[in-house]
């Protein structure tokens, strides 16, 4: 459904966006991830035509977001970062002026506002200026703007941004049952904000591309990195030796805590068992065995954190 | 030109709905009222004609009709909603198109109760109508092109404040400067000045002298400065 190919944005010498590639297809929810200021709103205001790519290609429904950008702009829907509105309009009065722009004649016009009054929960508000909405429900009406035209795509920047943790709940289950009829995709800066809501994952660091995959690859990615707690009654040097002498583990690190040694182990892969039978074998009292699966936080973090230290691809390392 | 008309409606309810517009309504209504006053247009004995009324009229539209258009597409910037609108199925063409006709139909609706001086004319006196509905024409000319130059000034800076300033100072300056310095030059200059002196070309329709030299003038300028508007929008997504 859509198709990003080398796609590089330039502001003067800063490159926001740095030669991203990937697809998503259709009925996908894609996660669009990074830090602030990777480069998510610019690379996601490419794809809405908001703004023109410096070098690359992105084809939406098989159009060219340059050369078929009003054909782009039906099939697309769209809810900016800022989510501007007009605080003038009462809520219906803006949703008929969008609905007009999107060419919907009258009576499918007020279906489309009955249609997304319904689905985002504005009918409380529907005949307010929007001056007087709180944020919650400004977020609402423009993300009903978005669906008015019943658009294939869904490109949602921070849709969450600045809502309380209900609505943010709210909204979350809102674009699930959304991705059964629409191709969405939205960005955040909060991994798990899209590791709930996304079946794919687009991590972007400094305009790079440094991960993509389902949150279940990227956890493959790292779950040789799990880390193993253990606390048994034994001296703290005995105890190091003989983690390190089992096959898989890494590193250990051993601090001795009221007589007990408390052993962090970093193993390749889950080394539990063996753990176990050490323990037996050698008579230790075994009061904590517990492995530690990094999450993708860890994985997110340790990827934005790498590449701004080494300043090179993170998709090489990983 | 569903687009044009959604645009236009959108601006209209803007417009009617922010204080900005009725001040402006207002102050306009207020110095022509001290013009009519200071005029003594209804004094007895003097001819039955608005002529000195209009004659001050568009240096005072120099100032006022740029507080119309200063928002029109600033506003959008400073909101954002320039995003919006920009990734609807909507051309900048029809965008700034729809925002011309809404800011030009407020300036009609602004200038139409000025035609009470002409009705209080017919009824007390006998002016000369035709010389009379020609100056509105003028007058509708002259919005023509300063609506589209206040437009234009609007889509250079996402300031209101600096819209206006762009639009009137030139607009005021242009006035002056072609009104008074074309009796002083010679040649060229003056023909050139002669060509663009806009307070010039609505005398003339003041006087009920209906060119289409002068039509064709506030048509093309209008025309160019709308040019102009369209090219700044889709520039600024170019940067």
């Amino acid at each position: 459904m859509i198709e990003v190919r080398d796609l590089s944005k330039h502001y003067g010498s800063h490159r926001a966006v740095d030669r991203i590639s990937f697809d998503v297809a259709a009925g996908e929810i894609v996660g669009f991830l990074g830090p602030n200021g990777a480069g998510k709103t610019t690379t996601l205001r490419i794809l809405t035509c908001f703004l023109p790519a410096t070098s690359g290609s992105v084809r939406i429904a098989g159009h060219d977001v340059v050369t078929a950008s009003m054909e782009v702009r039906q099939v697309v829907g769209y809810l900016p970062e800022s989510n501007p509105l007009y605080p003038e309009m009462r809520v219906r009065e803006y949703l008929r002026f969008r609905g007009k722009l999107h060419g919907l004649d009258r009576a499918d016009r007020e279906a489309a506002i009955a249609r997304v009054t319904e689905r985002c929960w504005l009918a409380s508000v529907i005949d307010r200026p929007i001056a007087h909405l709180s944020k919650g429900f400004r977020q609402r009406v423009g993300l009903a703007d978005a669906l008015l035209h019943n658009p294939r795509v869904l490109i949602l920047d921070e849709p969450t941004v600045g809502l309380d943790p209900a609505q943010i709940r709210e909204t979350r289950s809102l674009i699930r049952e959304l991705a059964e009829l629409h191709t969405v995709v939205l960005s955040s800066h909060i991994l798990p904000e899209v590791e709930v809501t996304c079946q794919r994952l687009v991590i972007i660091h400094e305009g790079r591309l440094v991960a993509s995959g389902t949150p279940a690859e990227l956890r493959q990615q790292i779950s040789h990195e799990s880390n193993l707690i253990v606390e048994v009654q034994a001296p703290s040097d005995a105890v190091a030796n003989a983690l390190r002498g089992l096959a898989g583990v890494t590193d250990v690190r051993v601090e001795t805590i009221e007589g007990w040694a408390r052993a962090s182990v970093a193993a390749q892969s889950d080394v539990r068992e063996q753990v176990y039978g050490l323990a037996t074998g050698q008579g230790w009292k075994l009061r904590e065995l517990r492995r530690e699966v990094a999450t993708l936080e860890d994985f997110f973090v340790k990827i934005v954190a790498g590449t701004r230290t080494a300043g090179q691809p993170a998709d090489a390392r990983t | 030109m569903r687009n044009v008309s959604a645009i236009m409606q959108r601006e209209l309810l803007a417009l009617f709905c922010s204080p900005i517009g009725y001040i402006v309504i207002a102050g306009f209504l207020l110095i022509t009222g001290v013009t009519v006053r200071w005029m003594d247009t209804f004094a007895p004995g003097k001819p039955a004609s608005l002529r000195e009324v209009f004659f001050w009229t568009p240096w005072v539209l120099t100032m006022i009709v740029p507080a119309i258009s200063m928002r029109a597409i600033s506003e959008e910037y400073r909101a954002g909603t320039i995003e919006t609108l920009m990734t609807a199925p909507l051309s900048d063409v029809q965008m700034v198109l729809g925002k011309y006709f809404a800011t030009l139909i407020f300036y009609i609706v602004m200038l139409a109760p000025t035609l009470l001086y002409l009705v209080l004319m017919m009824v007390y006196g006998n002016p000369d109508v035709g010389a009379a509905l020609s100056a509105y024409l003028g007058l509708l000319m002259v919005g023509i092109l300063f609506t589209a130059f206040g437009l234009f000034a609007s889509s250079l800076t996402s300031n209101q404040v600096v819209a206006w300033i762009l639009g009137s100072i030139p607009l005021l300056l242009f006035a002056c400067v072609a009104y008074f310095v074309v009796r002083m030059v010679e040649g060229t200059w003056r023909q050139v000045l002669q060509q663009i002196n806009v307070i010039g070309r609505f005398d003339d329709f003041s006087r009920g002298l209906v060119t289409t030299d002068g039509l064709v003038f506030f048509l093309a300028a209008a025309i160019l400065f709308l040019f102009l508007t369209v090219k700044v929008v889709e520039s600024r997504r170019w940067r």
